[in-house]
């Protein structure tokens, strides 16, 4: 057998898959020794991919298209073969914040009463994201920008670690953020704050991580790429199966102590919270590159991709690779869209993807502002 | 030059201040326990930054790269570029370093070199204490299921052993594991 993969995550529900595979035998059964190293932070899994210390992880996609980018400094080429989650991630406000802004629901009625208090105060009031570059932060921008708020300049929008944001929320050095599960249900089971809104309300059926894998061991071991995409694309069905569910809370809380189970099982199918994580279906699976020109064109409103070239964002935008999962989607049995077809306008409801052999049943994909 | 420590390890950041006070000009702080990673950037304005890669809040500092009005200061790991070992050894003894505002100081490297020599000293003493705290623990755990068996089948201590060590040989894996797989069961059995 070859070298272990070195996969990295960090302590969220986003890594269920690969916890699953790793307990269920389900890595074993595709061949593949796996060693999982959970990292305290988003930077440590960027490093570590950079220096060839991990071979894989479950990524940020807007990080994983600033490595291959070289935002962060060093250029690193990162392949995204595979979405891993979609949707997921809560705006949480804190009691006083969340009580001034009041009790209006919707993500635009919210956030135009968020803006007139924003507004009102004497210092931009801080809202933490677990990362700059971050589906969270770029979604927070998004929705902000859409009600009348500069991110930039009416906000002050600071990165602190998840496990340290409710205690600072409690405290009120920050007035909210923008976190993916469990942290919204943390944040209301200790009583700091309130879920807003969720992130599907700012994009409906959002990609949310994805899978990177550095891009010279990708073209090293070509077959333990498969391999593992393979394993992960079964771990994403047990995922999204509401019988397992309680099945994969108590993994996460065992493999990660100090919250909740019922935090964690909140946030998993059929688990109750306002904002609905999936794994699975309808083909969260697929590296679709539109997801990555939405995540770069958002990277260059906020002045991020200045100095970037056009060529070298479609370069990035390549690093999203469907064609590295086509064959073993199919053989798993999952219909294989048609990237070519997808419509152009987005959806306000269900809709059809048109696939091989069969067409996929999609979820509507629209903006808080369509 | 103004360095800021950013380690809450007592044990392992007073050895590198020690080893810092002997660097001729240069001035130290230490991140506060409690205090955030780019809150103490803001409020020391140090040249250079000594991260413990543990540290959850390191992230931030992915946020001070570009320069913008709010942050006239950039804060770029430092990176050797012609030494592309030094970087997976810093890595691989979980520490890193910054500089802020423009190119590194001259006397970047060797400092960081101490640094990462005292984090892999510390890193090695941790995983050799972890070693010995599992072997006790192993220890433990295969005295508890020997118990067990004397009691529960009258089996005598060398042959207690002897069964654990069947099973071990016959599944493939190790004496500790059957022990504990042992003991699960019985408490199983007897809620």
């Amino acid at each position: 057998m070859s070298q272990p993969v070195r996969i990295g995550l960090l302590r969220l529900a986003d890594s269920a898959p690969v916890l699953v595979a790793a307990s269920r035998g389900v890595f074993q059964d595709c061949g593949l020794a796996v060693r999982i190293s959970v990292e305290p932070s988003w930077a440590n899994i960027a490093d570590k991919l950079t220096y060839g210390l991990l071979d894989a992880a479950v990524m940020l996609p807007p990080l994983a298209l600033a490595c291959t980018l070289g935002l962060r400094g060093v250029r690193a080429p990162l392949l995204v073969p595979m979405g891993i989650s979609q949707g997921g991630n809560s705006v949480v406000l804190s009691t006083a914040v969340a009580t001034a802004v009041g009790g209006e629901t919707g993500a635009m009625a919210t956030g135009r009463r968020f803006a007139a208090w924003a507004h009102a105060q004497p210092e931009p009031p801080r809202i933490a994201v677990v990362h700059v570059f971050s589906t969270h932060n770029l979604l927070l921008r998004y929705w902000l920008a859409a009600c009348g708020v500069d991110p930039d300049r009416d906000v002050r929008i600071v990165s602190v670690p998840p496990e340290l944001v409710v205690a600072a929320m409690a405290a009120g050095a920050v007035a909210g953020f923008c976190a993916g599960a469990p942290w919204g249900a943390v944040a209301e089971e200790q009583g700091a704050g309130h879920v807003a809104l969720g992130s599907s309300e700012i994009w409906a059926s959002h990609p949310e991580k994805c899978l990177a894998v550095r891009a010279a061991w990708g073209a090293d071991n070509p077959m333990v790429l498969q391999a593992l995409l393979r394993a992960l694309l079964r771990a994403g069905r047990v995922c999204d199966d509401r019988a397992q569910a309680g099945a994969v809370a108590d993994l996460l809380g065992s493999e990660f102590p100090g919250l909740s189970r019922t935090a964690w099982r909140a946030a998993l199918p059929g688990g109750g919270a306002m904002e609905q994580l999936y794994f699975h279906a309808p083909a969260v699976w697929f590296p679709w590159r539109g997801h990555a020109k939405w995540f770069l064109g958002q990277m260059g409103r906020w002045g991020w991709l200045d100095g970037i070239t056009e060529q070298e964002k479609d370069v990035a935008a390549q690093s999203y690779h469907p064609d590295l999962l086509e064959a073993v989607a199919r053989s798993e049995g999952l219909n294989w869209p048609d990237e070519a077809h997808r419509p152009q306008q987005r959806h306000r409801g269900a809709w059809v993807w048109e696939a091989d052999p069969r067409p996929i049943d999609m979820r509507a994909d629209l903006f808080c502002d369509d | 030059m103004h360095v800021l420590l950013a380690d809450d390890d007592a044990i392992r950041s007073s050895a590198l201040i020690r080893v810092l006070a002997a660097v001729p000009g240069l001035r130290l702080s230490h991140l506060q326990s409690g205090q955030l990673l780019a809150d103490a950037v803001e409020m020391y304005a140090p040249d250079v930054v000594i991260v413990d890669m543990a540290r959850p809040d390191r992230d931030a500092l992915d946020d001070v790269r570009r320069v913008t009005k709010a942050n006239p200061r950039p804060i770029v790991m430092f990176v050797d570029q012609d030494d592309p070992d030094f970087m997976e050894a810093a890595i691989n003894a979980g520490v890193c370093s910054y500089n802020v505002a423009g190119v590194p100081p001259p006397d970047m490297r060797p400092i960081l070199r101490a640094a990462i020599a005292l984090f892999r000293r510390h890193k090695e003493a941790q995983d050799e204490l972890r070693v010995v705290q599992t072997r006790l623990e192993e220890r433990g755990v295969v005295d508890r299921a020997k118990a067990l068996l004397i009691r529960e089948r009258r089996m005598t201590e060398p042959d207690a052993y002897r069964w654990l060590r069947r099973r071990a040989m016959a599944s493939g894996r190790r004496i500790p594991e059957i022990a504990r797989d042992l003991l699960h069961d019985s408490g199983k059995a007897q809620p």
